[in-house]
């Protein structure tokens, strides 16, 4: 089902087929097709990365995607809900240190009625990091039953790191359920003063706490293997 | 020689209000002292301050904890040293769970003490077979610290985690507030576990029955104000059970 090259990778799920999908390098552009009734579950590692990923949802299709974006890149995400109910969940955690600059973008339209999508991005800057998140759902004026979610939290882990977030909701219908939220903060310092009461030092404090926040969208990574590989991988990455 | 915990004239303030103003306490090692005071005297925020909450700014006045000047350490400093506060409102940490919490703070310990970690087998002993004096199931040791718990079992689980850190000075903070009877016997059952001669407790609650009943305190003390104002056995108890705190805010 997966097509390879260095520029684009393209990946076509047929009619009532479900597949899991592990993508650990990423080409420039991947493009995904998601069949009517089919579903598709998909773990992207984004490490250092660019890429432009662009999903269609047939009727009633199913598409699950966690991505984890570590260190300088730059990635969109894209999907088109073209096909009656179609559900489309899409959370994505990343984390930026020293000086490294992570965009990502992504931009959902619900072109068919009765379509659901979730998203969870959780973040997490230190250093002299700069994180932005731009967020977009697009519900055209005709469209009926639509249900959409966009929740962006993330933490700001120093002082001179910088995130930025723009969520930007377009709807034209009236038939929706729309939900977003986006909250940008520091580590909880009554948390950190428990954990200290207790005996942790302080980076082991921060540390545990930074990886739980985050770990709550990885924790979705059925695979256990691959779940425990991603959160070490995270731990390493923060910088704490 | 100065006592176990010698309190002398510690002043504290947060933002620009004063709240501890001059207050002294000397406590012996292996004693029971119950702090009673009306709300807002500043219980809670000396109990912080012995932790070296950041919140509250100490500036007066001297803390000697086993001969060091405990003010100059960390929070986690003082916490290996044997300091250990169940809160009187417990935080909730979402995503750790009270095992994997329990495991690093342990370790914490024995790495300040100079031991090894304690291997996993050993600590999931330990921690379960604490956990059951409290009434603590196995399901909540698996669940993410203090989330969801009701007040009666946040205090369990604070009275669980004297018992595997073994600390060997206890404040307990208002450890009976808001429970019904059968979760004051509870919460009372830390203090009747762990009380020994190498054990000091300081408990803060406004509960005579809870305190004559289940804490049997050596010293009581009484603050207003900010300052102690007057120390005593239980007879003081006794008073402010007639009397209420009328007395003790003429001399304050
Ligand atoms: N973090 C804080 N910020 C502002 N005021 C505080 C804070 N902590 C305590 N106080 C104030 O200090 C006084 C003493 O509070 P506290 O130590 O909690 O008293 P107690 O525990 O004896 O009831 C109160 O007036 C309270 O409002
Ligand atoms: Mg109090």
């Amino acid at each position: 089902m997966t097509q390879n090259t260095e520029k684009r990778t393209v990946v076509d799920v047929a009619e009532r087929e479900t597949k899991t999908l592990v993508e650990t390098v990423l080409s420039a552009e991947t493009v995904v097709s998601v069949g009517k009734g089919a579903s598709l579950t998909h773990y992207r590692l984004a490490e250092d990365a660019e890429n432009a990923l662009t999903v269609r949802l047939d009727a009633g299709a199913s598409y699950t995607l966690i991505t984890l974006a570590l260190g300088t890149g730059k990635l969109r995400i894209a999907a088109d809900l073209a096909g009656e109910g179609a559900v489309c969940r899409s959370d994505v955690v990343y984390a930026a240190t020293d000086d490294e600059v992570l965009s990502l973008q992504t931009d959902f339209t619900h072109n068919a009625d009765k379509t659901v999508s979730r998203q969870l991005v959780k973040g997490a800057a230190n250093g002299r990091a700069k994180a932005s998140f731009e967020g977009r759902i697009l519900i055209p004026y005709d469209k009926k039953e639509i249900d959409g979610s966009q929740q962006h939290r993330a933490l700001l882990l120093s002082r001179d790191c910088e995130i930025a977030a723009v969520p930007r909701l377009e709807i034209y219908a009236d038939d929706v359920k729309c939900a977003h939220g986006s909250a940008v903060g520091s580590l909880n310092a009554e948390q950190l003063y428990y954990m200290r009461a207790r005996g942790l030092d302080e980076s082991e404090a921060r540390r545990l706490l930074t990886t739980a926040f985050l770990n709550e969208v990885l924790d979705g990574i059925r695979d256990e293997a691959l779940r425990s590989d991603w959160e070490a991988q995270t731990a390493e990455r923060i910088g704490l | 020689m100065s006592a176990w915990l010698e309190i002398k004239d510690l002043s504290a303030k947060v933002g620009e209000k004063e709240i501890l103003k001059g207050l002294s306490l000397s406590v012996g090692k292996g004693e029971i002292h119950v702090l009673m005071g009306p709300n807002g005297s500043g219980k809670s925020t000396l109990s912080n301050v012995l932790c070296g909450d950041p919140m509250y700014e100490v500036t007066g006045g001297s803390v000697t904890f086993k001969g060091k000047d405990l003010l100059a350490e960390s929070i986690e400093e003082r916490a290996c040293d044997g300091i250990f506060m169940a809160f009187q409102r417990p935080v909730e940490i979402p995503g750790v769970t009270m095992t994997t919490f329990m495991k690093y703070a342990l370790n914490a310990r024995r790495r300040a003490a100079g031991l090894s970690e304690m291997d996993a087998v050993s600590f999931i002993k330990r921690l379960k077979i604490r956990a059951k004096a409290f009434d603590i199931s196995e399901e909540m040791l698996k669940r993410p610290v203090n989330v969801g718990f009701s007040g009666g079992e946040k205090k369990r689980m604070e009275n669980l985690q004297m018992a595997v850190l073994e600390p060997d000075f206890c404040i307990l903070d208002e450890m009976d507030a808001g429970l019904d009877v059968d979760a004051v016997k509870v919460a009372g059952a830390g203090v009747q576990i762990m009380r020994g001669p190498e054990r000091t407790f300081f408990v803060i609650s406004h509960n005579i029955g809870f305190l004559r009943e289940q804490i049997k305190p050596d010293f009581v003390h009484i603050l207003v104000g900010g300052r102690v104002v007057a120390n005593g056995g239980t007879e003081l108890m006794d008073e402010v059970e007639k009397n209420g705190f009328s007395r003790f805010y003429k001399e304050a």
